[in-house]
């Protein structure tokens, strides 16, 4: 192993250490919220669900432009990606989230689902 | 090399790079996002034997090609922001550490250098830049698909230095 080998092992493990720090940070920061996933369009809020309060699985079609779609279903505690024409399919592989701060991207149609811990703003003003 | 056999050559290693990274497109992964980076192979081989410029000429083309063949605006934007950086650091590591460092090393950088390009394309595309939860897994991968092609150029440059020995050979007749 040569010098710059080592400086480069630990650059990464010390990059790996600080980012799985930051995402148990991250998640410890939102447990316990309410699960409010949202659908997001070309950073456009499409849809916004409780999903707690969901009690029968229910299914959304997100057309976009040229054909594009996505198809999300959402069951109780949980929403995914099902279906989509996207070329590489990286948001149905993602499966389900079911954790606040668990976000799945379809990148090709600009497509977003995010579960948030809980209603941004709103809560506030009805304080 | 003359001008002719060089530019020949750079076709070949660009026609072979987008087939790699077609067909690596169609193993499945067990990570979303993942990918094994095979393309990174050419890259890295280019410019070792090669030079830095022809590296690049070598990522940008494979680049274009292979979004005309699949894909849209987006997934060259995608690959484009993440090759560069990754051809950049690779470089920057093998012009001015290249005695201190090994191959697999240089690779793993580029790899990871890569998947935060990547990151951060997707991060300012969908403006949330929550999608950098990803880096553990995304850096995880790098760097064992990195060695792996780190290992792989080095083989290559193995047998590939009697091709280049008589080549110069040839050249000095």
């Amino acid at each position: 192993m040569k010098k710059g080998d080592k400086i480069v092992l630990m650059t990464v493990l010390a990059l790996l250490v600080v980012s799985f720090l930051s995402v148990i940070i991250y998640r410890i920061s939102y447990k316990g919220k309410a699960l409010n996933a949202k659908i997001i369009q070309n950073q456009k809020v499409l849809v916004e669900v409780d999903l707690e309060k969901i009690d029968e699985p229910k299914e959304w079609m997100v057309k976009g432009e040229e054909g594009h779609y996505n198809i999300i279903r959402v069951e109780k505690g949980r929403i995914r990606f099902i279906e989509a024409n996207c070329p590489d399919l990286v948001c149905v592989h993602t499966g389900w989230l079911s954790q606040p701060g668990d976000i799945a991207v379809c990148m090709p149609h600009n497509v977003l689902v995010k579960i948030e811990g809980e209603k941004e703003e709103l809560d506030e003003i009805s304080y | 090399m003359n001008k002719t056999k060089k530019m020949v050559f750079l076709s070949l290693l660009v026609g072979m790079a987008v087939v790699i990274h077609i067909i690596e497109g169609q193993i499945p992964v067990l990570f979303p996002g993942v990918k094994l980076g095979l393309a990174n192979i050419i890259s890295l081989f280019a410019l070792l034997v090669l030079g830095w410029k022809e590296a690049l000429v070598i990522v940008v083309l494979r680049t274009i090609i292979s979004s005309i063949y699949g894909g849209g605006f987006s997934v060259f934007l995608f690959s484009i922001v993440g090759g560069l950086l990754s051809n950049i650091v690779m470089i920057i590591l093998y012009k001015f550490f290249k005695d201190g460092i090994s191959i697999s090393s240089i690779s793993v950088c580029g790899a990871i250098f890569h998947n935060i390009g990547q990151l951060f394309v997707a991060a300012v595309y969908i403006q949330d830049f929550k999608i950098y939860i990803y880096l553990p897994v995304l850096l995880i991968s790098g760097v064992i698909t990195g060695f792996f092609v780190g290992v792989s150029v080095k083989f290559l440059c193995y047998h590939f230095k009697d091709m280049f020995a008589k080549e110069r050979r040839r050249d000095d007749l």
